[in-house]
């Protein structure tokens, strides 16, 4: 039985780990990291949309291009994703052995598949973008064979969202398995490692990411599974809150990302944008454009959204006038039109944390109801377990997950967890380090991975071979 | 054993930094000079065994000067009627061990280092080296190369420097934004700090996405095809002045201004380039010494300082051409207003003009029966090597004793680029000293042709590639994580590699970028009616402001306005903007948080040293190789003090901390 880390047994040289060079696989809805565990950021980071391209000569009528450098305006190219939205599982599995594969193996040992030239994309030259070493997927289960076990040296852990079903972690292991060959594999829950990546092995974990965030309790490295919590309030939920506010704005607001722009000119804030757009000769897929506007929203997020730190909500009365008396920030959309930012900066976040003041959304699917903000899904998870947990878990909140670096979110959380919990210790861990906050649970796993006692926990290929995929709902608990 | 270090010489490091086609080489890092060698970075594979040799060989049949191409350093075999030979310039069966940036064939790779190691280093045990690492390298590829350094050569110590930092050691920038544009990949590595922040690349990883200096040729070839280019001809002109980048402009059609027609008769120039009959250069008159440079840069990456000294050559050259040509065409011409057109444009600057000539230098082999008095051959193998380090250099070790004792010791100090005065000697480069009787020698000829080119040597570089080098840069810097740090790596961007040579290349980036990402501080606000009347002071209230959102209050430069000041705060922020006090650089200076802002406010390059006379005269280009050269002092040879401190120890690895 996996004998889970305390908080003692956890060296604190942590490169120190084994010299296999194990693999740590994190896939999330916005972006999937890979990377040598013992290293302290993945080496490969690729947004999990990837591109398919209209290819008369595949099989399947397109073939799939992977990482941001593929994803550009260009004819006949639709931008997917190979991960479901509503739970960050895996919804296609086919494109993931791709991606997985196009990352694991071309990008960190791009050795591992010299064994066949014909298809490492040495020989593609002439063809320009023919046939690309990314195969479609029937290519790649040849591959599969012929690579006999690309991934033979190399044992993986693979992270997985805590309320991944039985299924599909079986299908994870299978595919590490038989298709790579691993000689072992662990599946390890996202806030486990995102705990362990703080240095805790108890910890309530607040995963604040791009499609979702999770509130999950975290006992001696075991997930405590009635304590989970998610909901759709994340990255991804923001930026709708700012296109809302972008329409409700007057005037309108347009949102013009900067593979329209050729070159801009500078305008007085408020001006009409003066740029001289691009001519395209093609039409781009709408999922392009989607992607493209979501660029341009995560810099908005990033340089001017800010989340109201309290005490007290947003909505309290002075607390907006307050804010007009500040200073607000600028900013300047690609097309060069700009704006300044002051009171609304704060409103299209406070939704994570007060339902009622969330902006009118789209669909109806988007809408928060209370029990999903934070606060609430805090509270949610902490109810869920032992009484006498709790002051344990209160007192080693780890915040984690990109969305949580607004500024300001940390304020507003343990302010929130002071007036909801009055009298008792809150402390928040929050890494200093973006990277480490936005790679928490790759982290987590590279420690993991690299150390020595956690030798005895790996599935072993042989132990596969004797069980059968059903062995990783019986080991990674 | 780290006692060791710091005792090694300074002539005595190695620095190796290699390319998909050229890598540069230098026995000695105690002046910071241009690299002495360049060779082609590539292997042949020996037809009898699995070994890789350093030329193409082949059989041929002996004496009888029978098959085609040429040979030099004629080996005699077991049976009489064969013989190996070598041919130095032949890139036929040639394996590329590195493409696109990454090891693709490990083990040609390794016998290519090893043939490097051997042709530079006299003694084995005491020469360290510096060995610049492609980021593409992985993990694995790393561990092979120390593997094999340190197992089969005698290597004492080896340190791999990652290209990017090379770079920057030769800049000296704490924070820079260093673009490297090669043969076929670019990479693009942010580093902050001297930390790498963040690094993208078009490279092996990206197949299908072209990028580097040798699509430029590519799309010069397909527009110059019909009019009888070969490929050859496409990269001198593309290393040539003529070709260029014009600057960019954003209401134009594809963003650049042609140069319109400017005078009549322009008629006669446009009608496909006219082959000046090839005036050969017959073996009395100017074949410049680089010559053989020349032949090695025609296979490799943008060969370099070549063009930056022999720039002035071709001038001159060219001045002395345009006189000849002018005479031969009073001549042939009879129609004067031809003459006028020539003359004419001669005066524009060439992106002034639509019609240009350009100078294609031809090397020509061919082997010549050459009856030989046994004295000959002694006087010939000194010939080259006095007249060229390179030819010295590629001077084969085996065979021919005198030849190869005379190469060996050539002072690293040679310029790697001989005396930009061309006119020098040697028009004929013969390697075949051997026997009596009759022999077998090449004659290398250079022939030259004048040729007229059109618009084309401006279209070449088209939008999209531009485009595609502006978005890496952008979204390279755009995603490091930090916003604090995004401002720097922006205003230190230099580009290195031979493939960002191309005439107004660079620029013509950077005004992309300018144009179009540039967030400009003074428009953000500054004088509209959108200011409502409570700005005027806002600090009233301020203890209640988080530190974190007054930083951010980014362009308006607010925060160090003083509260009391009776200035009106708005007028002081208009002012201290127009000043070029860039709001971004007071918000970091104060650093109590994150400055929350969007970046590039501004955008420069990054200023290049000017105390190397050599290096700013050849361009900073290659300036890894620079930087290797300074890390090969600092790793190797410095001595701090008693205490060798852990960071230099910790910058190599030694054969003892090896095993």
């Amino acid at each position: 039985m996996a004998q889970p880390l305390t908080t003692a047994s956890v060296p604190t040289d942590i490169y120190g780990g084994d010299e296999v060079s194990a693999l740590v696989l994190d896939a999330g809805y916005c972006q999937t990291r890979a990377g040598f565990a013992g290293e302290d950021v993945p080496k490969s980071v690729l947004p999990s949309f990837y591109g398919s391209i209209k290819d008369t000569n595949a099989a399947s009528g397109s073939r799939n291009v992977f990482g941001e450098d593929y994803i550009f305006a260009r004819p006949d190219f639709e931008v997917k994703n190979y991960m479901s939205r509503t739970e960050s599982i895996v919804e296609d599995w086919d494109t993931a052995v791709q991606m997985w594969e196009s990352m694991l193996l071309d990008r960190l040992q791009p050795e591992r598949r010299q064994t066949q030239p014909s298809k490492n994309g040495l020989n593609d030259g002439a063809d320009g973008e023919g046939d690309v070493s990314m195969e479609d997927a029937a290519t790649s289960a040849e591959n599969a064979e012929n690579a006999e076990k690309p991934l033979a040296e190399s044992p993986l852990l693979m992270t997985e969202a805590p309320w991944n079903q039985g299924k599909a972690r079986e299908k994870a292991i299978e595919i590490a398995m038989e298709n790579w060959g691993c000689p072992a594999f662990w599946l390890s829950r996202t806030p486990v490692c995102a705990a362990f990546a703080a240095g805790k092995a108890s910890a309530l974990v607040v995963d604040v990411g791009g499609a979702n965030t999770s509130v999950t309790a975290v006992h001696d490295g075991m997930i405590l599974k009635r304590s989970i919590q998610k909901s759709h309030v994340g990255g991804l939920w923001l930026s709708s809150q700012i296109r809302s506010m972008f329409d409700s704005c007057d005037p309108k607001i347009e949102i013009r990302p900067s593979y329209m722009i050729e070159s801009k000119v500078p305008v007085d804030a408020g001006a009409p944008s003066q740029a001289i757009l691009r001519q395209l000769n093609h039409d781009l897929h709408p999922s392009y454009r989607a992607y493209e506007d979501e660029r341009l929203l995560t810099e908005y997020k990033e340089s001017v959204v800010e989340v109201w730190r309290g005490p007290g909500r947003y909505s309290n009365p002075g607390n907006e006038d307050l804010v007009k008396t500040q200073p607000g920030r600028i900013f300047e959309m690609p097309d060069g039109s700009n704006q300044m930012w002051r009171e609304q900066r704060y409103r299209v976040s406070e939704g994570m944390w007060d339902e009622t003041a969330q902006l009118p959304t789209a669909s109806e699917e988007e809408r928060i109801t209370k029990a999903q903000t934070i606060p609430e899904l805090i509270r949610a998870c902490l109810n869920a377990v032992d009484v006498d947990l709790r002051p344990n878990l209160l007192g080693n909140i780890v915040v984690t997950g990109g969305t949580s670096l607004l500024n300001g979110f940390n304020d507003r959380l343990n302010n929130e967890l002071m007036a909801m919990y009055p009298g008792m210790r809150v402390k928040l861990h929050a890494a200093g380090l973006t990277t480490e906050r936005r790679f928490g649970s790759w982290i987590g796993g590279s420690i993991l991975a690299s150390l020595g006692t956690f030798h005895q926990m790996w599935i072993s290929k042989k132990e596969y071979d004797e069980n059968g995929a059903g062995i990783v709902e019986k080991r990674c608990k | 054993m780290s006692g060791q270090q710091g005792k090694w010489k300074e002539e005595q490091v190695l620095v190796i930094c290699p390319g998909s086609q050229t890598t540069l080489a230098q026995l000695g890092c105690s002046e910071l000079t241009l690299p002495s060698h360049r060779l082609p970075t590539r292997m042949f594979k020996d037809p009898d065994t699995d070994d890789y040799l350093p030329y193409h060989t082949y059989k041929r049949k002996k004496a009888t000067a029978a098959a085609n191409g040429g040979g030099d350093a004629a080996k005699p075999e077991d049976d009489d009627e064969f013989e190996y030979v070598e041919d130095r310039d032949s890139s036929e069966g040639a394996i590329y061990p590195i493409q696109r940036g990454r090891i693709a064939n490990m083990p040609a790779f390794l016998a290519f280092l090893d043939h490097v190691h051997q042709l530079l280093t006299t003694s084995y045990h005491n020469t360290p080296i510096v060995l610049m690492a492609s980021p593409q390298w992985t993990r694995g590829d790393n561990e092979i190369i120390a593997r094999f350094v340190f197992e089969k050569t005698k290597t004492p110590a080896l340190c791999l420097m990652h290209s990017a930092f090379a770079a920057q050691y030769g800049l000296k920038w704490l924070n820079l934004t260093v673009v490297d544009i090669g043969y076929e990949k670019m990479d693009v590595s942010c580093i902050w700090d001297s930390n790498l922040v963040a690094h993208k690349s078009l490279d092996y990883f990206t197949p299908g996405l072209e990028a580097g200096g040798n699509v430029l040729t590519k799309r010069l070839h397909e527009l110059l095809k019909d009019k009888g280019f070969t490929l050859d001809m496409c990269e001198q002109l593309k290393r040539s002045p003529l070709a260029e980048v014009l600057p960019y402009v954003a209401t134009a059609k594809n963003c650049m201004e042609l140069p319109e027609e400017e005078f009549p008769a322009e008629a006669l120039a446009v009608e496909a380039p006219k082959m000046n009959e090839p005036t050969i250069a017959a073996p009395s008159t100017a074949v410049d010494a680089d010559g053989l440079d020349d032949k090695i840069a025609d296979e490799g990456v943008l060969d370099v300082a070549n063009i930056v000294t022999s720039g002035n050559t071709r001038e001159f050259l060219a001045k002395k051409e345009k006189e000849k040509a002018e005479r031969a065409k009073a001549k042939h011409r009879k129609a004067q207003e031809a003459e006028a057109a020539a003359n004419r444009p001669a005066r524009l600057p060439n992106a002034k003009r639509k019609t240009n000539t350009f100078h294609y230098e031809e090397t020509v082999h061919e082997d010549v029966q050459v009856p030989l008095s046994n004295g000959a051959p002694k006087i010939e193998p000194v010939a080259p090597s006095a007249t060229n380090g390179d030819a010295a250099s590629v001077a084969e070790p085996a065979p021919k004793v005198e030849g190869d004792a005379a190469a060996a010791p050539v002072p690293p100090a040679a310029p790697a680029v001989p005396a930009p005065t061309g006119e020098t000697t040697a028009d004929v480069l013969p390697f075949a000293p051997e026997a009596t009787g009759s022999v077998t020698e090449r004659r290398t000829k250079r022939i030259r042709r004048d040729i007229e080119v059109g618009l084309e040597r401006f279209l070449f570089v088209e939008r999209e590639y531009i485009d595609q080098v502006a978005r890496l840069i952008y979204t390279t810097i755009q995603s490091i994580p930090e916003l604090n740090k995004r401002p720097d790596c922006w205003n230190n961007i230099v580009f290195v590699g031979n493939g960002s040579r191309v005439r107004g290349l660079k620029e013509n980036v950077l005004q992309t970028m300018m144009s179009r990402y540039l967030i400009s501080p003074s428009t953000a606000t500054m004088f509209t009616s959108e200011l409502p009347s409570n700005m005027a002071t806002p600090t009233g209230t301020g203890s209640q402001t988080p530190t974190g959102s007054t930083s951010g209050s980014l362009p308006l430069g607010q925060l160090p306005l003083p509260t009391t000041s009776s200035v009106n705060p708005l007028l002081q922020a208009a002012t201290t903007a127009s000043l070029g006090v860039p709001g971004a650089a007071t918000a970091d200076a104060h650093g109590s948080h994150q400055s929350h802002a969007q970046t590039p406010t501004s955008i420069k390059m990054a200023q290049l040293p000017n105390y190397l006379q050599d290096w700013s005269k050849a361009g900073y280009e290659e300036a890894h190789f620079l930087g290797a050269l300074v890390a090969g002092r600092l790793v190797y040879c410095m001595h701090p003090g008693n205490d060798l401190n852990d960071a230099q120890r910790l910058s190599s690895l030694s054969r003892v901390d090896y095993k």
